[in-house]
This record gives structure tokens, C-alpha cells and sequence, in this order.
């Protein structure tokens, strides 16, 4: 039942600084936090105040809208602060890290059917790595998916791919318990180096799909289109390929221990490697010595002037500063150079070190060589490019048209529907598949676009107007 | 080399300490914040903009509209420069001298500045009126509509007709639409129609072609080969590879076809013209020519299709103009129509309407009419097949569906 998946449109960017194969473990960070905001549609309430104390897997804040629904605590520790933002939004609920730790525990006997895998999963707030397509919110424990997908690969620009990490044992552990969940498919995508790794005994309903290709081949919402794309009113949910180890250890031995391989990666990291920490580590923790020292004092953590550092990929990160925290979602901490410098004649100049899709620059026309780590392509010329977070021109009106659908590998007219989104025409948006993607499925559309439109933050805007209709 | 470099560098410095000396006078609140577009205009010129990215993607593709555009500009070299020569060769040999190269050239030179810069100061001007009214950018699109206006008309063109046409393509072809990407006509060939149509006698006939005098026009010129075939010839007077090469009469810089596909070359190697709608123009011409040619009822249907190709202004339309990215359609199989539509109908016009020689103008205004059309009609297929779907998914019932795999996303 396994297949494969060849997928042609998309671009892999030439951006240079992956990490390592070296792990550091950092479980000693001290401090962590949990931010609201990396969760799509979540209405926070407090459950605990300043000075508390906490235990792993204790509710710090729930969904005012679904009760269920709770952000625990990855350590045991103090409530150290309440970190508010505009209008008194939380902003992150700072815990200190106390000496003693204790593990949460249950059964695993009782960990064996649908309903003990979900209680379990939402006491201890693994539940909250569950997303939901479309729409990408937490996923609602009532609901009967009709499919779950789990890519075990990132393609994106520098995406981590630890296989030598991973525990195939409690991935495929894991893999068992989501087939309970639903009564569809769990659909597995990988590379090809990983299909060799991959068995998985027990549950006939696991598919393993080899897929290849330029990113965004790793892209749940590129697998599920390709695989069986979503219809209206259809739900799929989806993991992280780690959190689905984790899954696999609480099912396994009853214990929780949420842990996280991360990736410091990026052309302004000063050693681009791996490191093991708890979720929800603070990025000062994390990046200490990662910022060489001429940056440091440049830094200010309020704006981060000089290096610009991002939780996640260079693609569909978010902008964080040192005093901040990694994101839920995200395995990959990538910094690179602030672009905060003028270019001149910039339009002009053969343009040696200037990436672009199109071959308006000379660049383009070097000669190339492209390698393969992981089984993501990286490539390097003769003068390298130089990656910055410079807009490389002025927003315009969308104008170049016909260049999108080259990066875009799915079955619909993006340009439609980045178009249908910016006026906010519910109706037409539906017709042209809007609940098919995510604003990162659309990240390469903004990369190359010319015209320098805000395209996620577009396509995030009408995925919430839709989802306040639905409800 | 050391020197010239950290000379080089110091006057860019100065230059920039220059312009952030005087940007406060024409921002918000300044005495001349009435220039505000202006200044941007010239300021974005000179520099490419420190502005670094908010949200979304944190790294952005190098490329923006002022590269795009130059590209563009600079395609159009080849065909500009040979249209220049060519000026000066079609005087001599009208007036019977002899001359030198360089002499044909300077004479064309002469001749064909004077309209880019009519062109350019109407143009841009009304432009830049309009983005400060709104208080937007200056967009970079008249970049390359200001320099094709004056390399589509008669050489011959009074300045006056050129500045009234250049004026009526921006306001009602472009600005009225809201400004570069909103419009829906290709506001070159706005600009063509208006002198076609408003002044028919300056833009017809045998002797507006060639610069017999240093200003206005002789009788005694030479007919373009579009004219000689409307008025019945077997075949144009010049041969195929004259009008290959491009040494005949016509509108300023559209007679080369081979300096015409050496921007053709440069525009689809560097991705900024869409090969799918160059390619499906000159095969629906060359569809429509075979037709003609089986039919054969008369001379001009019996001339072989590929003389479409290098006569008029085919080439010029089918490279830069039908390719305009804003007026065109905008979906993969949509423009494959919408090529092949412009190319049809280009040979239709020549060949059966008694009015108009040169088929393409109207040919490629008709498509862009009916561009959104075309995309529609795709688009539709598309919304069809996702609704099938769905209906499908709703009878098979959820978790009994089969999941396809071997799956290839083309």
C-alpha cells in the first residue's frame, strides 16, 4: 500500500548555515515559558498567578472557548512572571525551573484504547501538539478525523531532519496509538532514506508514502493535497514527527517527558548544531554562544538590531528576541543578518551574490553545484549568496503573474486565490480551496513575489474569517 | 584600483548623506511634502530601500518591480538601437546618398530622442501627478511603456499627436483603472490606437514610414511590406531575410525580427516573459497563415504563413507586448488560449479586413478584453472539478474512502 509522491514545482533556497550532526543537551535550562500566541484561535485563561508552583503537565492556561484544552507545564518549577503584552494580552507565562523534578505517570496499561490515549494526552497537554487542517487549531478530542498525516521530513530552508536521533520504536508506538484515533488512514510521508528505517507493525491503517522533490515537498498541506486533498467540511489532523516520539514513549512506559531535538541553524549562527532541550526553552538559554560577539552588542532584545533571530524557518518562522521562547511547534531556531542597510543602484548591479527564482540577476546565470544532505538539495557557486532580511524593493501592486504556480504544487490558481483572500470573499475562496492550505503552503509564493505582498499574513487573515463563519 | 574603490565609496556616502539631509523637507510635515512620490522615486533610484521584512517570510527573492522592469528596458535595446539605424538607412536611400553607418545611426538618433523624451516627460509626469495624489509609489511600469510608445509609430509622428496619445494612454488606459496592475489594456498599444483612430492620416499611407526630410514627410517614400500587400501584391517587395533582418520601412523599431528575438532570448532567459504565450502567438499566426494558404482565394491568402511572422509589427507584438504580465491572461492554460487567439485573429485582420494593414495592435487590445474571460472559464474548471469532489466525498461517506497513491503533482 506504500507509494510514491514526486513532487516537481518549488525551490529549494541556497541558504547556507545547517546545523551539525551534534547534539548538546540543554535539559538544564532554567527558564521557560508558554506562549499563547503560538496557538491559531486559542482564548487564553489564566489558572495560575505569579509565585505559584507547578508540577510537568499541570494547566498554567486554558482555551476560554474549549476548557478541554490545556497549556501545561514542560517542567516542574515557580510561576515566575506573567509576561503581558497591548491591550493586557498574555503574552507568555514565564516558569522557573525548580532543583527537583518529578515525571508525570499513568498506567500504561490504561493508555491502550481511544479514549485513555486521548484523556492522557490532553492531562498532560501533548493533546496541544495536535493540530487540525484546516484552519491549523489545536484539533477538538470530540471529532473523528478523517485522516491523520505525519511528515517525518522538513524541507524547508535548513529544516532539521535528526533521523540518527530518532527513536524509530516509540515513532512507530506512537504511529500505532494515532491509528486509534481515527477511522481513516495515518498517513506517513518521508524520504527515501528514511523508507528503509521506517516499520511499523501492528495497525494496518499506517501508509507510508516516499516522497521527493523541492520543498515545500514536506509540508503537511503539499502531502494531504497529493495524498487526498481536503474537501469542505472534512477535518485531518496532524503531529510533529517528535511529538509523535514523545507520544510513543507515554504509551510505551506511561511516563511523559516532553523533550525536543532543536536546530540552531542560519548563516549568522556561529555553530550551527543540534541541541536536546525541554519544550518552551528560552532562546537567551538556547543561543548563548551562538551569536558571535561583534553581534552581541549590537543586540537589543526589544527590536534585535543586527541579528535577526527567528523560531522556526526563514520561510514561516517568528520573529523572536532573546528574552523570548521557542515556539510550540518548532524544532529549528534560525538567526541571520539584519538587511537594515541600503543598496545602491541595487535594481541595477549584476547582482553576484542576490538569490532570486527569476534570472534577472547574474547570479543566476552561475554555474551551480547542488548536494544532498538528508535528502534536502543544498546548493553552492562560486560567490555564495548572501541571505538578509532586506525586502529588496518596494511593495507594489500584485503584477507578475504565472510565476507562483512554478513554486506552488498543488491543484488550485493561487493567484486567485491570494486574490479572493485580500477581499475577503468567503464563498470564492471555498471554490478555490482555501481550506487546502496554510499560510506556510503559500510561503514561497511571498518569497518570489516582486511585488512584495504579505501573502501568509493575507491567507492567515481569511483562514481565521473562514473560521469564525464555520462556527 | 585600491583608490578608485574607496573613492567610489566615498561619493556613494556623500550621496546618501545628501538625500537623508533632505528627506525630512519632503516627508510628512516638510515644505515640500507636495513632492513626496517624487522624492521617493528618485530616492528608491538611487538606493534600493533599507526596509527589512515584518512578517511572513523573514528572507525575500532579490528581485522587485524596478528589475523586473529594467529587464524589460533592456530587451528592448537590440530592437531601439537597430530601429535607430534603420531610420537613417531608409532616409539615404529614399534621398538617394550614400552614408556611412555611423551616419544612419546618428540621424536616426536624431530623430527617435526627440519621442522617447516627449514620451517619457508626458508620461512620467502624469505619473508621478497621480502617485502623490494618492500618496502612493511611483510605479515602475511606465518605464517600459514610455520607451515602446515611441518605438511602435511612425517615425514621422508630430510630437503634439505623441504627447496627446501618451497622455490619453496613461490617464484613461492606466490611471482611471487605479495605476499599473488594475489596468486591463496594454497602455502601449492605448496609446497606438489613439493616434490609429484619431489620426488616421499621420499613421497611413506609403509616406509617414521613412524621415524623407529632416522634419515632416516626402511623398516618394517607400511602402512597408504590409502595404504592399493590401494593395494586392504578389509579395512584399523586399525579401524574406530584408525583413528578417529588418532593413524596411515600418513603425520606428519593429521592423527587425532578429533584433527583436534577441530580446525575445533575453526576456525568457531571465523568467520575466511567459514563453507559453510568445510561443502559442506565432503558432496560432502560423495556423491561421496555413489556412489562408489552403484556402488561396487570393495573393495575399496565398502568401506562405512565415512571411506573417517577420512583416509589421507581429514580431514586436508578439514578444513584447502580448506578454504584458497585467493585460495578459494570468492562468498556464489561459494564456495558451489567449496567445494563440492574438495570433489568429493578427493574421485575420491583415489578411481579409480592407481597412487595416497591421492585424496585431487590434488583435492583442481584442485579447486583452477578453483575458479575464479566458481566466475565468479556467478558473471555473477548477472550482467544477473541487466541487465534484466533495460531492463525491459526501456519498462515499468519510473513513471508506481509498486513498490514491503513485501519485505524480505535475
Amino acid at each position: 500500500m506504500d507509494g510514491k509522491i514526486k513532487i516537481h514545482k518549488g525551490l529549494d533556497i541556497p541558504i547556507g548555515g545547517a546545523a551539525e550532526r551534534r547534539t548538546s543537551d540543554m535539559r538544564l535550562i532554567k527558564t521557560y515559558g508558554i506562549q499563547p500566541s503560538d496557538f491559531v484561535g486559542l482564548t487564553p485563561r489564566l489558572d495560575v498567578r505569579e509565585g505559584d508552583l507547578v508540577e510537568v503537565g499541570q494547566a498554567v492556561v486554558c482555551d476560554k472557548n474549549n476548557p478541554k484544552i490545556q497549556l501545561t507545564s514542560p517542567v516542574c518549577g515557580t510561576v515566575k512572571e506573567i509576561r503581558r503584552g497591548e491591550r493586557r494580552a498574555i503574552e507568555a507565562v514565564v516558569i522557573e525551573k525548580s532543583e527537583e523534578q518529578k515525571s508525570w505517570h499513568r498506567d500504561p496499561a490504561s493508555l491502550q484504547s481511544r479514549e485513555g490515549i486521548i484523556e492522557a494526552m490532553i492531562d498532560c497537554g501533548l493533546w496541544t501538539m495536535v493540530r487540525q487542517r484546516p484552519f491549523g487549531t489545536i484539533a477538538n478530542p470530540d471529532d473523528n478525523p478523517r485522516d491523520i498525516f505525519i511528515s517525518l521530513f522538513d524541507s524547508a530552508p535548513l529544516g532539521p531532519c535528526p533521523n540518527w536521533a530518532v527513536n524509530w520504536q516509540w515513532l512507530a508506538a506512537g504511529l500505532n496509538a494515532l491509528s486509534l484515533l481515527t477511522d481513516g488512514k495515518v498517513h506517513v510521508c518521508g524520504r527515501e532514506v528514511q523508507s528503509s528505517r521506517f516499520k511499523v507493525q501492528g495497525s494496518e491503517n499506517i501508509v507510508f508514502h516516499e516522497v521527493s522533490g523541492p520543498h515545500p515537498a514536506g509540508n503537511i498541506g503539499t502531502q494531504i493535497a497529493a495524498i487526498a486533498p481536503l474537501n469542505k467540511g472534512e477535518r485531518v489532523w496532524t503531529m510533529n514527527p517528535q511529538d509523535v516520539v514523545t507520544l510513543g514513549q507515554l504509551v510505551t512506559t506511561g511516563d511523559y517527558r516532553p523533550e525536543r531535538l532543536v536546530a540552531v541553524t542560519g548563516p549568522a549562527a556561529a555553530h550551527p548544531q543540534y541541541y536536546r532541550i525541554t519544550p518552551g526553552a528560552s532562546l537567551g538559554e538556547v543561543l548563548n554562544g551562538q551569536l558571535s560577539s561583534k553581534d552581541y552588542p549590537k543586540l537589543d532584545a526589544a527590536n534585535g538590531f543586527g541579528t535577526r533571530i527567528i523560531s522556526g524557518n526563514v520561510l514561516s518562522g517568528r520573529k523572536a528576541t532573546l528574552d523570548g521562547f521557542l515556539g510550540a511547534y518548532d524544532s529549528q531556531v534560525t538567526l541571520i543578518e539584519e538587511g537594515d542597510s541600503y543598496d545602491f543602484m541595487g535594481w541595477l548591479m549584476p547582482g553576484l551574490r542576490k538569490h532570486s527564482f527569476s534570472r534577472t540577476f547574474l547570479s543566476g546565470l552561475m554555474p551551480k553545484n547542488w548536494f544532498t544532505v538528508h535528502g534536502s538539495r543544498f546548493m553552492i557557486n562560486g560567490f555564495g549568496f548572501n541571505f538578509n532580511t532586506n525586502l529588496h524593493g518596494g511593495v507594489r501592486p500584485l503584477v507578475f503573474t504565472g510565476n507562483f504556480e512554478r513554486v506552488f504544487p498543488f491543484d488550485i490558481y493561487p493567484t486567485q486565490l491570494i486574490k479572493a483572500a485580500i477581499i475577503g470573499d468567503i464563498d470564492l475562496m471555498e471554490q478555490l480551496g482555501i481550506y487546502e492550505v496554510e499560510p506556510e503552503d503559500l510561503a514561497l509564493c511571498e518569497y518570489i513575489d516582486p511585488s512584495k505582498t504579505e501573502i501568509q499574513a493575507i491567507i492567515r487573515k481569511a483562514l481565521e474569517l473562514c473560521r469564525k463563519e464555520s462556527v | 584600483m585600491r583608490r578608485a574603490g574607496s573613492r567610489w565609496q566615498a561619493a556613494v556616502s556623500g550621496l546618501r548623506g545628501f538625500i537623508d539631509k533632505i528627506k525630512p523637507t519632503f516627508s510628512e510635515g516638510g515644505k515640500m511634502a507636495w513632492l513626496q512620490s517624487t522624492f521617493e522615486a528618485f530616492e528608491t533610484f538611487a538606493f534600493t530601500p533599507n526596509t527589512t521584512t515584518k512578517q511572513g517570510a523573514h528572507i525575500r527573492d532579490a528581485v522587485d518591480m524596478k528589475r523586473s522592469m529594467i529587464t524589460v528596458v533592456i530587451a528592448l535595446m537590440p530592437a531601439l538601437l537597430f530601429g535607430m539605424w534603420n531610420i537613417g538607412w531608409q532616409h539615404f536611400s529614399l534621398i538617394g546618398g550614400q552614408s556611412s553607418f555611423w551616419a544612419c545611426f546618428a540621424f536616426g538618433l536624431v530623430r527617435m530622442l526627440p519621442l522617447i523624451a516627449v514620451s517619457y516627460i508626458v508620461g512620467l509626469a502624469i505619473e508621478f501627478a497621480f502617485a502623490q495624489i494618492r500618496h502612493h509609489e511611483v510605479n515602475e511600469g511606465f518605464l517600459v511603456t514610455g520607451l515602446i510608445i515611441p518605438m511602435i509609430v511612425p517615425v514621422t509622428t508630430p510630437l503634439w499627436q505623441l504627447a496627446l496619445a501618451v497622455a490619453f494612454a496613461v490617464v484613461i488606459g492606466k490611471e482611471v483603472f487605479g495605476g499599473t496592475g488594475m489596468n486591463f489594456l496594454n497602455p502601449a498599444l492605448v496609446a497606438r490606437a489613439f493616434l490609429f483612430f484619431a489620426y488616421p492620416t499621420h499613421m497611413s499611407g506609403d509616406s509617414v514610414w521613412t524621415a524623407a526630410k529632416w522634419w515632416g514627410t516626402d511623398a516618394i517614400a517607400g511602402a512597408t511590406p504590409l502595404g504592399e500587400m493590401m494593395g494586392g501584391g504578389i509579395r512584399p517587395s523586399a525579401s524574406l531575410l530584408d525583413m528578417f533582418v529588418g532593413t524596411v520601412a515600418g513603425s520606428t523599431c519593429e521592423t527587425s525580427a532578429i533584433a527583436i528575438l534577441i530580446g525575445a532570448l533575453m526576456l525568457l532567459g531571465s523568467g520575466i516573459a511567459s514563453w507559453r504565450i510568445m510561443l502559442s502567438v506565432f503558432v496560432g499566426g502560423g495556423a491561421m497563415g496555413l489556412l489562408f494558404n489552403l484556402i488561396g482565394a487570393n495573393s495575399y491568402m496565398q502568401l506562405p504563413f512565415y512571411y506573417h511572422y517577420v512583416m509589421g509589427g507581429f514580431m514586436f507584438g508578439a514578444v513584447f507586448m502580448a506578454t504584458d504580465p497585467v493585460t495578459s491572461a494570468q492562468t498556464n492554460i489561459g494564456k495558451w488560449i489567449y496567445g494563440l487567439l492574438i495570433g489568429l485573429f493578427a493574421v485575420l485582420l491583415r489578411v481579409v479586413n480592407p481597412a487595416y494593414p497591421e492585424g496585431m495592435m487590434l488583435s492583442i487590445l481584442l485579447m486583452n478584453c477578453f483575458a479575464p474571460l479566458i481566466d475565468h472559464c479556467v478558473v471555473a474548471a477548477n472550482i467544477r472539478k473541487r466541487k465534484k469532489r466533495w460531492v463525491r466525498a459526501q456519498t462515499v461517506g468519510s473513513g471508506q474512502r481509498v486513498a490514491g497513491s503513485n501519485k505524480d503533482i505535475k
